[in-house]
């Protein structure tokens, strides 16, 4: 403690001295030294001032107000500079793409409360629940869903670890399967769209969101079946790693105790067959013939549980009612984004108000969950957007003094070109993201990252969405990833007396969490491996996306947003 | 001090009652720009003030709150070797950061916002867009969230001070929800 207590004063000291002696005398060594090499300077310094743990957004603007007043003060800026600044303040306000960060966060947190992931993991476990491994299917496949409805990780965690986490831990589960399953499959709703980190990248990298989004697609779902795939290669090697639920403890049974599983294939294939006739021959829009098929069966499956027609068995009926309103909220979003109904934006938007209508139609939504969620909303927009703002007057000095150029020389000097760069960026963000959070990566990090790419022939649709599959594993990194944090919040710790069998049951001890986040981690990486291997996963989804580019949409409707101001040209 | 403490409550109260006064427009914002979509597909109807009110919502929302979530300490820090400081070593770093970074930061957003509000003001500037909006009502935000985000950040330095004098207890609050 007393060697880094003396580092910081005596960095602080020479700082201190090196600007003042720079603005006292602007022909001295000092202040040659300091016009030279005021972006290395400058990067050292917020490196250094973000370790000391001042907030973050702060931190950033501070530094480059310092040091586009000393820059000004040695002759390198015209007083220009500081006049820029409201400007780029308001080019940030009038972002739209921005407003989806408190769209989608306010539809997590009223989803939260729905009900929606509870049911869901209930019906799907015991769907499952026959298999080895089952449950942590169950939990891979609910993950994916909810990360396809809205984009936030806490929730997916918390109610997975609340529902799934005690009945895998009831039967046997082991420790670091079932907890590493959780924390990984939770983290989905990153990569998955409409997943905020594909937002702010878009937004970043100066792409469509609805392209990022369609190229995350194919990724997504890939990753998703790894996830699966890692699962039953356990439960092979070791079926007791992972048990099949014991006959009493699956509900959803017919009286004479099978399972109903003829009854929802028939169904599904029903849908199936309709739906592909609807498309093909009644000229219908495969999105549309898809979901008129869909409701067909929901009514089917309400009018056999009210009317107690017996035509569907318990688990068929179960299945369809609660995998409606996942299905109906990814319409919502994703399928108005992509045909062209909605921008990305407006999407959220539509989200949110599906969200606020489901949990009122099951009777959750009252004023205090209301209140509740629009003040985290609130705080969390005006955080992150803060640390846009930060990032932005950073790099107003920093861009003044050929800081991105500098970067850009680092980068583009790599050994190997293309490849090369992704592979350094990628292991730099990897390591990066075990201790800074993602909104920090994507709004310090990214901007400088962007240009070299480009110039390197990179897609950088194609390097968005592997940076997002990097990042996703800033959730699950031990010991900092937000997954684990959220994980262990609602695990029990130690022994504990299960409520169900009566028996004094194994927790889950912090080590197992950290352990069983591992073995992802890993797939993580083969992951980013593959896509840099195989851009394709990422650009088939691109070629095939019909309907109405949601870009068009915004551009008919605003205009070009006003340039900086200011003397040098920025981004 | 005594004072200086009862200056800071009213400060953290002032901040409370607006952004929880404020949070609302996150659900007119969903309603509005919810609305906006099914307008333009279902009635061929856009209009662009009704898109401008959006993000006009979202800009008087994070700016003015931005004070409410410093008091909440909501804004993100790394706390990699923070977590391994001593109490008087983070408030120290927290005084510092105040002072230093914080106070200076809203004070330079400040002064350079007041002439581009002005300037607003005495064109009557409005939107490019057609049927666009009135801009200085939005430029106005820029102001008075960073003067909110002065006034929460003195109330934080007296805080501060307090704790360091020890004449001054946190209360404990809620745990913190992402």
């Amino acid at each position: 403690m007393k060697i880094l207590r003396g580092f910081f004063y005596a960095f602080l000291v020479a700082l201190v001295v090196l600007l003042a002696v720079s603005i006292l005398a602007p022909n001295s060594v000092a202040a040659d030294f300091l016009r030279r090499e005021m972006a290395p300077i400058m990067f050292i310094s917020l490196v250094f001032f973000l370790l000391m743990g001042y907030p973050v957004a702060f931190s950033l603007a501070a530094l480059g107000l310092l040091y586009a007043i000393a820059g000004i003060e040695l002759g390198l800026f015209t007083t220009n500079l500081m006049q820029a600044l409201p400007n780029r303040l308001f080019g940030i306000m009038e972002n739209d793409t921005l407003l989806a960060i408190p769209f989608f966060t306010f539809m997590g947190l009223i989803l939260e409360r729905s009900g929606m992931a509870e049911d869901l993991l209930e019906t799907i476990g015991q769907l499952f629940g026959p298999l080895p491994g089952g449950l942590a299917y169950a939990v891979i496949f609910v993950g994916a869903l909810l990360a396809a409805t809205t984009g936030v990780v806490a929730a997916s965690v918390i109610s997975m670890g609340l529902i799934s986490l005690p009945i895998m831990l009831r039967y046997g589960y082991d420790r670091r399967l079932a907890s590493g399953v959780i924390a990984a499959s939770g983290t989905l709703a990153q990569i998955i769209p409409p997943s905020l980190v594909l937002i702010v990248l878009a937004d970043q990298l100066g792409r469509s969101v609805g392209d990022m989004y369609k190229g995350a697609i194919y990724p997504g779902l890939i990753l998703t079946s790894f996830y699966v795939g890692y699962v039953l290669v356990r439960t092979i090697l070791n079926p007791k790693i992972a048990p099949a639920l014991p006959p009493e403890a699956r509900q959803l049974r017919e009286a004479d105790g099978s399972g109903g599983y003829p009854s929802l294939v028939g169904l599904v294939a029903i849908v199936g067959i309709a739906s592909w006739g609807l498309i093909q021959y009644g000229d219908l829009e495969s999105l549309w013939g898809i979901s008129i098929c869909l409701i067909v069966a929901y009514a089917l499956a309400l009018a056999n549980r009210w009317l107690k027609l017996g035509l569907l068995s318990q688990l068929c009926q179960q299945v369809v009612i609660v995998m409606m309103p996942p299905l109906a909220l990814i319409f919502l979003v994703l399928g108005t984004i992509f045909i062209g109904l909605a921008t990305p934006t407006e999407g959220g938007a539509m989200g949110a108000t599906g969200a606020l209508l489901m949990a009122m139609a099951n009777r959750r939504l009252n004023w205090s969950l209301l209140r509740q969620a629009m003040d985290s909303t609130a705080k969390l927009t005006a955080f992150v957007v803060f640390i846009l703002v930060g990032a932005r007057v950073f790099s107003l000095s920093f861009y003044g003094v050929n800081g991105d150029l500098w970067v850009e020389h680092l980068l583009l000097g790599l050994p190997g070109g293309a490849i090369g760069f992704l592979i350094v960026v990628n292991v730099l963000i990897f390591l990066l993201a075990f201790f800074l959070d993602f909104f920090e990566l994507a709004f310090i990090i990214i901007p400088l990252l962007a240009k070299p790419a480009e110039a390197l022939g990179i897609d950088l649709i194609w390097f968005g969405v592997l940076l997002g599959i990097n990042m996703q594993t800033s959730f699950m990194h031990p010991p900092f990833g937000f997954a684990l944090f959220y994980l262990r919040s609602v695990a029990p710790d130690g022994k504990f007396l299960d409520k169900v069998t009566g028996k004094l049951t194994e927790g889950v001890t912090t080590a197992q969490i950290y352990w069983g986040a591992v073995p992802f981690v890993c797939i993580q990486a083969i992951m980013v491996g593959l896509v840099i291997a195989f851009p394709g996963m990422v650009t088939a989804g691109l070629d095939k996306g019909n309907g109405v580019d949601p870009n068009k949409v915004k551009i008919e409707i605003q205009a070009p947003p006003a340039d900086d101001a200011g003397p040098p040209v920025f981004k | 001090m005594g004072g200086l403490l009862k200056l800071s409550a009213a400060i953290d109260r002032f901040s409370t009652f607006v952004g929880k006064t404020l949070s609302w427009l996150i659900l007119a914002m969903v309603l509005v720009s919810a609305g906006n979509a099914v307008a333009r597909k279902f009635f061929d109807a856009s209009s662009n003030a009704w898109l401008e009110l959006q993000w006009y919502l979202f800009s008087v929302v994070f700016l003015c709150c931005a004070g409410y979530a410093l008091l909440c300490k909501e804004h993100i820090r790394i706390d990699i070797v923070a977590g391994h400081l001593s109490d008087r070593a983070n408030q120290r770093i927290a005084l510092f950061g105040h002072i230093f970074f914080l106070m200076p930061l809203c004070a330079i957003m400040l002064y350079e916002s007041w002439p581009y509000l002005m300037e607003s003001i005495r064109i009557n500037e409005h939107s490019s867009n057609a049927g666009g909006l009135l801009r200085w009502p939005v430029k106005l935000a820029m102001i008075a969230g960073f003067a909110l985000l002065l006034l929460q950040g003195l109330s934080e330095i007296i805080k501060q001070i307090g704790v360091m004098r020890g004449v001054y207890i946190v209360p404990r609050g809620q745990p913190k929800i992402h």
